[in-house]
């Protein structure tokens, strides 16, 4: 038999893949979605049915399935509909019985399947691989053209294989329309570049089991509505007042930094000092040089301060700031009295200064 | 480095509201991670899982010395894969995306030290209990944090702001991908905590700093936590890895046998 398919418009769903097709209600939607995945990976019938039985069969009252081998038709029928299947040694009705589980059928050698889900609309359209929307689908050569083929072709009615290739496809949608058209009036009032990123509302869950909430959700927030927003870049590290944003990595150090402990430092990116110096917020490309010095007598803080490289008027020499710690930095510049560092507030370095943590520890700032 | 003895322990639950849990999470010491997911149609779970099989795959050729650039790694090749996920499916349904929250923990070697390097996107959390006290380490990438930071809100007025669900940064976003990353010292860190926001969204800091800290074992606590999230609503997800560093050693490393025997030793004497 030809494997050439037709359809009338419905509300079902077909879900026609390489070696199976399911038919289903409207309201099984969510199962649409997931064997669609199956379906279109060329799944045969035994596949495709174990995933449509997984759900359970109480809440799958209607489903019809229908696989092509080499030259046998499989076919199984479910509730409402009935499937009428031409073969060389006749023609059959197949359909459910009132209180059975389904009808199957194995026939070898059938020339057409036309299987009637709702209505008797006439299968005007190419059912080719994917989701479309059904009310009857028809498999082969139509069961009254190939015994009244010489009479059926002056009648204007389309034979399907010149068909097939004349008319243009009518099903350019692979997608069920509903939740294709859910996202759109979102996205599309805002220009795109600022409209956040829909992640679906917790209602679409395709689930295996069910239409419906365990729990009748009134409740409005943490139950998966987390949304992408608009990034803001740099609210993150706040610039210092007054100051222009300092690069956060420099090709050349603009300072070295030797420590009493022995340590030496270039300051080509920022530097942070302490007992059990803690660094926040880098990124990977930039991530800080943390020096940990010894205070037997605690009285350096676990973070202490921070030397980076200076931006503008700063541009080419390193800036301290004393990151808020509990005994305070002195700091000796050259020719100049020692002063005492404000939390906060970065001070340009120039080469020879000192800079005294407590502890005995002291750093001294050289010339790269 | 020095070998780091660390134990652990993870809990998710779906909860009680929604019917699918989109988070993953990965316990592979000395690298752990907690991912969120977003998206209907299976967009979430397979995003958040797309994360941890990275992450699951750098475990084999992790190098303590370079941390950073792996975590980036990880992340890049977790961002392109959810992309490219994305893409494929908004072919069949437009404006549709699938992205994922991330933060990660691993042990790195800083010029010889161990610390702990932790990363995050997004509005998961990272905390830790530092001398006796809980203390969030993660700043949440989201709109209300902002609000916050810039001084426009109170932490209680983010907790019923219209936009407290919309997040500045995830795995997924076309934009692409900006982690913060953090580096501790290894004594700075009791305990430490990952966790989706069905966690946080559910239960107060006090709660979650209570459990931390009067629950030992991190199999127990880590359970506490996400059962607690559960009994308090569930109305999200709600996952939990608890990492304990029991002290430096000569010459074990971690190693789930042991911890198996631990367990085993704790049952004896009720078997």
């Amino acid at each position: 038999m030809s494997t050439e398919a037709r359809f009338a418009t419905g509300d079902w769903y077909a879900v026609v893949g390489d070696h199976a097709t399911v038919l289903l209600p409207g309201s099984q939607r969510g199962r649409v979605a997931q064997l669609w995945d199956l379906a279109d990976s060329g799944a045969d019938l035994d596949a495709v049915l174990d995933a449509l039985l997984a759900g359970g069969l109480s809440s799958l009252d209607h489903f019809a399935l229908v696989a092509h081998g080499d030259d046998t038709t499989r076919l199984i029928v479910r509730g409402a509909p009935s499937a009428a299947v031409s073969s060389g040694s006749g023609e059959e009705i197949v359909s459910a019985t009132a209180g059975t589980t389904w009808a199957e059928r194995v026939v070898t050698g059938v020339t057409s399947v036309r299987v009637t889900l709702t209505g008797d609309g006439a299968v005007e359209h190419v059912l080719t691989p994917g989701l479309a929307r059904v009310s009857a689908v028809e498999f082969g050569a139509p069961a009254h053209a190939t015994a009244t083929e010489a009479q059926a072709e002056p009648e204007a009615r389309p034979e399907p294989e010149p068909v097939a290739a004349s008319v243009p496809d009518p099903e350019p949608e692979p997608e069920p329309e509903p939740e294709a058209v859910e996202p759109e009036p979102q996205a599309a009032p805002e220009p795109v570049a600022a409209a956040p990123l829909h992640f679906g509302e917790p209602g679409d869950d395709p689930t295996p089991t069910g239409e419906t909430p365990v729990v009748q959700d009134d409740w409005s927030d943490r139950d998966g509505q987390t949304q992408v927003g608009v990034p803001v870049p740099d609210f993150d590290r706040p610039p210092i007042p007054g100051q222009e944003m300092a690069p956060s990595v420099v090709s050349q150090p603009v300072a070295s930094l030797v420590f009493s402990t022995g340590d030496v430092v270039a300051v080509d990116r920022a530097v942070l000092v302490g007992r059990a110096p803690e660094a926040r917020r880098f990124a990977s490309h930039d991530q800080p040089h943390v020096v940990t010095v010894a205070s037997p007598q605690q009285e350096i803080s676990s973070t202490h301060l921070e030397i980076r490289p200076g931006a503008g008027a700063d541009h080419g020499s390193a800036i301290v700031t004393d990151l808020g710690s509990t005994n305070g930095t002195v700091l000796a510049q050259p020719g100049l009295d020692p002063e005492e560092l404000t939390p906060g507030i970065a001070v340009s370095l120039i080469p020879g200064a000192v800079l005294d943590l407590g502890d005995g520890v002291t750093i001294q700032v050289t010339n790269a | 480095m020095k070998n780091v003895d660390l134990h652990h322990g993870a809990a998710t639950d779906v909860g009680l509201v929604r019917k699918v849990n989109e988070d993953s999470y990965l316990v592979a010491p000395p690298i752990f991670v907690v991912a969120d997911g977003m998206g209907g149609h299976s967009g979430g779970d397979v995003a958040s899982q797309m994360v941890v099989e990275e992450f699951q795959r750098l475990v084999e050729v992790y190098d303590p010395t370079r941390g950073a650039e792996h975590v980036a790694d990880a992340f890049a090749r977790a961002q392109a894969r959810i992309v490219d996920y994305g893409n494929a499916h908004r072919a069949l349904q437009p404006g549709w995306h699938a992205g994922t929250t991330a933060v990660v923990a691993v042990l790195v070697d800083d010029h010889g030290v161990a610390k702990w390097l932790l990363a995050n996107l997004g509005d998961s959390r990272i905390y830790r209990i530092t001398e006796g006290c809980l203390e969030q380490v993660s700043v949440d990438h989201s709109v209300v944090q902002e609000l916050i930071d810039a001084g426009r809100i109170t932490e209680q007025e983010a907790a019923v702001h219209p936009e407290r669900h919309v997040i500045t940064r995830a795995l997924g976003s076309p934009e692409g991908i900006e982690p913060d990353f953090f580096l501790l010292p290894l004594g700075s860190v009791e305990r430490l905590l990952l966790c989706s926001d069905g966690i946080t969204g559910m239960i107060d800091d006090a709660v979650i700093e209570d459990i931390l800290e009067t629950v030992a074992d991190p199999r127990d606590a880590a359970d506490r936590l996400v059962r607690a999230a559960v009994a308090a609503g569930g109305r999200d997800n709600a996952t939990a890895v608890v990492v304990d560093v029991v002290g430096l050693v000569k010459d074990a490393t971690y190693d789930s046998q042991r911890q198996l025997q631990s367990l085993e030793s704790k049952l004896g004497g009720r078997l």
